[in-house]
């Protein structure tokens, strides 16, 4: 008794140790790269990177204007595209879906769809929208990343509908309730939440999506809100300013990804305010 | 039929008549059979539920008490896999075969769970919800009706300063009579209760108790509940049911003091289930 005892303790103390160092381990890539951002980021924020465009090479001063700008134009199409599809995609996966093998079947699709690296969603877009049309574009880069928002929000979606309680759909039936209000006036408030966090947690995925931008919306040295036209966007800048000579540029490139580390960061914050906003008692 | 003439009652009169006596009839089972995919659940059941009486279905874990209860408003029709076979015959109407929009029968025939279900939304929209679905009225006569069915489930005073609060911020017992105000609110015949009281604490359980003594003035009462002693307390007409199968079905008095079979003596004896 006492020896078995004595052995689950030990193994008991071996399995803890190692689970702590596994953390320590994940942790630490983590904050040395959070660090790192700040370190070199923080410093080069300045109030110029807010209201001057990306400034030519060699030329000294510009900030990062037009890429906030356009990286926001271009999360905003992503958004305007890819939340309504992946609520209502979402939503008909786990209300009239669930029980279907079509609906395990898209399921199974989405989930692919969710791994699928970048770089082949952007070729795609390029491939439907950018060649086609015979040139780079904002909105072929607002739907390649919409694409890549879908999934996410489809699978959140799925999930936290899927998490209303039986019951509270047995109730609403009770009562003669039709399954289009069902769905829109209870389940969908049920879950309100957690399908906003999705999205939330969707836009951060996005925000720092690259590769897909380099086949899309490119880049453009200068302010442009054309929507037919290449746009300035923070993680192509990033990349180009990053890999360039010029001091000045590396150090903008700190800024903004320091700028888009700030950024995730605040979503995420938002995003755990809703979900803990929710469910006061299950 | 279950029900025997010698069971006893609790007026005199109506001893010899235990059987179709039992006045009006408001819901007619005649062999009815649910099948869950292939499992046989319910086995030739025919009940007779009185109207503006409660009726309290009891029997052991599994027995199909509430499988039956859940055939009265075809809650079951949302699992593609359960179906009923036989007759539930409200007012005339057999309202499995009936060709009217299921909503409609379910709006004379509320139902109130095991589990509180409040909806997200504020304790005065859980109850305005049910009304519009059926009635478009104007906002003070909706008012009204939502104090008067929360009135109805004795839940007025304590609600009546915080209708805009959410409905889940009231305790379980007040949420089980908020389920039950929202059933009443759309003026229903019958109320189904599935073990309303197994997630509520004592108080609360005396509560809705009182609750189904007064429901019964108008409305026609099914109850189906692990406690007995909660049958004993509510019920004019107890059904015992086992493996399926109704085995005897009278007045609760009787049923409760003199059983006429074997299995329902042991079952209220406590010597199974």
């Amino acid at each position: 008794m006492i020896s078995r005892y004595r052995r689950r303790r030990l193994l008991n103390a071996f399995n803890l140790t190692m689970a702590v160092l596994a953390t320590v381990f994940g942790v630490f890539w983590l904050v040395w790269i959070l660090w790192t951002t700040i370190r070199f980021g923080a410093g080069a924020v300045n109030a110029a990177l807010f209201t001057q465009d990306t400034p030519a090479p060699g030329a000294s001063g510009g900030g990062l204007r037009n890429a906030f700008v356009g990286s926001l134009i271009l999360l905003g199409m992503a958004v305007a595209i890819g939340a309504p599809v992946g609520v209502l995609a979402g939503t008909w996966l786990a209300e009239f879906a669930a029980r279907r093998r079509l609906g395990a079947v898209v399921r199974f699709l989405n989930d692919i769809l969710l791994s699928a690296p970048s770089i082949v969603i952007g070729l795609f877009a390029y491939a439907i929208i950018v060649d086609p049309s015979g040139r780079f574009s904002a909105y072929s880069g607002g739907v390649a990343l919409a694409l890549i928002l879908i999934p996410v929000v489809v699978r959140t979606t799925d999930e936290m509908l899927r998490l209303v309680p039986g019951s509270l759909r047995e109730a609403a039936i009770a009562l003669g309730t039709p399954y289009w209000k069902l769905v829109t006036r209870i389940t969908w408030k049920a879950a309100a939440s957690g399908i906003l966090t999705g999205i939330l947690l969707g836009i951060a995925r996005i925000s720092g999506e690259t590769a897909p931008l380099l086949f899309t919306a490119l880049n453009n040295q200068y302010w442009s809100t054309d929507l037919g036209h290449p746009i300035a966007n923070l993680p192509v800048v990033i990349f180009q300013f990053a890999m360039s000579p010029y001091s000045n540029w590396q150090s903008m490139a700190w800024a903004g990804a320091f700028i888009a580390v700030a950024f995730i960061l605040l979503l995420n914050l938002a995003a755990r305010m809703l979900l803990g906003r929710r469910r006061p008692r299950a | 039929m279950s029900a025997t003439p010698r069971i006893h009652t609790r007026s005199e009169s109506s001893e010899t008549v235990a059987v179709s006596g039992i006045g009006a009839v408001k819901v007619d089972v005649r062999a009815l059979n649910f099948y869950y995919g292939r499992f046989h659940a319910l086995k030739n059941v025919s009940i007779e539920i009185p109207e503006r009486q409660v009726t309290a279905f009891i029997g052991p874990s599994g027995c199909g008490k509430s499988t039956l209860l859940r055939t009265f408003n075809r809650m079951f029709e949302i699992y593609p896999d359960q179906r009923a076979e036989g007759q539930i015959v409200v007012d005339g109407e057999d309202i499995l075969k009936s060709r009217r929009d299921v909503a409609l029968i379910r709006a004379r025939i509320g139902m109130v769970f095991q589990k509180p279900t409040p909806f997200p939304m504020s304790i005065h929209e859980n109850i305005a919800f049910g009304i519009r679905l059926y009635e478009k009225l104007s906002k003070a006569e909706i008012a009204v009706r939502v104090e008067s069915a929360l009135t109805r489930a004795a839940l007025w005073d304590e609600v009546k300063d915080k209708l805009q609060q959410t409905g889940t911020s009231l305790s379980g017992g007040q949420q089980q009579r908020l389920c039950i105000a929202r059933a009443v609110a759309i003026r229903p015949e019958i109320i189904l209760l599935d073990e309303p009281c197994s997630a509520l604490d004592p108080i609360s359980t005396a509560k809705v108790e009182e609750l189904i003594e007064e429901l019964k003035n108008d409305y026609t009462v099914v109850i189906v509940t692990h406690n007995m002693q909660q049958a004993a307390r509510v019920s004019d007409r107890t059904a015992f049911m086992y493996m399926g199968e109704l085995v005897e079905y009278g007045p609760t008095e009787g049923i409760f003091t003199k059983p006429s079979k074997k299995q329902t003596e042991d079952y209220i004896t406590g010597r199974f289930g």
